[in-house]
């Protein structure tokens, strides 16, 4: 008798797990516990993002040792010497070619937030200090968070457009999801003289977006810029640039056309963004 | 499961979720990163059998799921069915099998990250389903199978605390 009933028990809590993570699974996605799991996830993210900063500190000197280490005594007196020199050289080189870049972004960055639509919002300049937390989101982590009024829902801005939305924040930290992620989605306006709406859906790291609603009797075409629409309850203020439409496809019979666009911000190479204080339309 | 099995069991699934946020973020293969929190079932279900696989790989899930903007939930749903499944599975074969916990390790964890990405897309995570997997099924099978020996020891010093002793497998 003792087999069967630990084979129940063994079931029974198979079954418990299973039915518990279908239940929160379902809260998350409808909603109904939209505040406790934000909240348990912000907390969650204070606890961590030190202790994250705390070993990333730790390690990075660690790795510096090793490098360091495997180079000494292996080296004759005059070798030493002239890589000692061509290293300063280099390092001189990357770090001119990393100052220029920088400078690129926040000049670029700078340019963004003169839009006009923009120039009436607060700012807060960020950089970027994790990149993609997992293989199935595309996110990233900056080194400010509450502290500087930055807040869930604010829009993020890199060089040349939107980047995507802060989606949990700490005192010190944030997690922004970016434009490709397959959670985000961002409504936006295209056309020149007759402004149409659509809305931009991520595809994951590293994959065009997926732009949806666009009627196939409404004029389209490649290279289009798509910028934020702005709409009553939109998630983002209006005339921000988001994506260039890379290819348009019209289905034989199909009421929307197949449209995809590349992000105008390279967002697997960020450096610095600006999060936008905005509480968004009502 | 005693008190100190309990304790220890909670430090080792915050240091591997540490680990996994610090430093193996920064090795990418192809781009993409392994995921040592998969090892945490697979071991436990290895050590301890299939509740206690479940039980790891749902609180370690859970943990996982706090730090990400993903389906709350699916990390401990995929971990509590994998742990138990490894429990199960294991729980009749031979103890001295060379190399069990490698290749257990191996192909929990492509069927983990296969069974993540099918149950995010039946959720509506349709980009969960995408080529990046041909790459990221290899990267973190590989590595888990690498680090499973470790895995299972650390497992097996949390699990097995003041005196408990493994229903089946304890010796791998």
């Amino acid at each position: 008798m003792a087999r069967p009933r630990r084979s129940r028990r063994t079931l029974t809590t198979l079954v418990v797990l299973v039915l518990l993570s279908v239940t929160i699974i379902t809260l998350d996605e409808t909603g109904k516990a939209q505040s406790l799991f934000s909240g348990l996830k912000s907390v969650a993210s204070a606890i961590y993002s030190p202790l994250r900063s705390g070993v990333n500190g730790v390690l990075d000197p660690i790795g510096r040792f090793f490098a360091g280490a495997v180079n000494y005594g292996s080296l004759q007196q005059e070798n030493q010497k002239l890589r000692a020199e061509i290293q300063t050289l280099e390092h001189r080189g990357a770090a001119t070619t990393a100052a220029r870049k920088q400078l690129g972004a926040l000049q670029r960055l700078l340019l963004v937030n003169k839009l006009p639509a923009l120039a009436q919002l607060h700012s807060v300049l960020a950089e970027v200090t994790t990149q993609d937390i997992s293989n199935f989101t595309a996110t990233v982590t900056l080194d400010k968070g509450t502290s500087t009024a930055i807040a869930v829902g604010d829009p993020v801005l890199g060089p040349g457009g939107l980047v995507g939305q802060v989606v949990t924040a700490t005192p010190s930290t944030a997690t922004v999801r970016l434009l490709t992620d397959g959670r985000s989605r961002v409504g936006v306006a295209y056309g020149s003289k007759d402004q149409q709406d659509a809305t931009v859906a991520g595809q994951g790291a590293g994959r065009d977006l997926n732009v949806e609603y666009v009627a196939a009797s409404t004029a389209i075409s490649k290279g289009e810029h798509l910028v934020t629409s702005g709409l009553q309850g939109a998630t983002y203020p209006a005339g921000i640039p988001v994506a260039t439409v890379a290819s348009v496809h019209t289905v034989a019979g199909a009421t929307d056309r197949e449209v995809r666009a590349t992000p105008i911000v390279d967002v697997s190479g960020l450096t610095y963004v600006e999060v936008l204080q905005w509480s968004g339309s009502s | 499961m005693s008190g100190r099995a309990l304790i220890r069991t909670a430090v080792l699934i915050g240091v591997t979720l540490l680990f996994q946020t610090t430093v193996v973020l920064e090795i990418r293969i192809g781009g993409m990163a392994p995921d040592v929190m998969l090892l945490l079932p697979i071991a436990a279900g290895l050590v301890a059998g299939p509740v206690e696989g479940a039980v790891v790989g749902f609180v370690a899930g859970i943990a996982a799921d706090l730090l990400l903007p993903a389906p709350f939930g699916l990390s401990a749903l995929v971990g509590s069915l994998i742990g138990f499944g490894v429990g199960a599975a294991t729980a009749s074969l031979p103890r001295d099998i060379p190399g069990l916990s490698v290749l257990v390790a191996l192909a929990a964890s492509g069927i983990a990250v296969m069974l993540y990405a099918v149950l995010g897309a039946l959720l509506g995570e349709s980009q969960f389903i995408h080529a990046g997997l041909a790459v990221m099924i290899p990267v973190v099978a590989v590595t888990n199978a690498v680090l499973a020996v470790p895995a299972v020891r650390l497992t097996r010093w949390a699990l097995m605390a003041s005196g408990d002793r493994a229903p089946t497998g304890s010796q791998r």
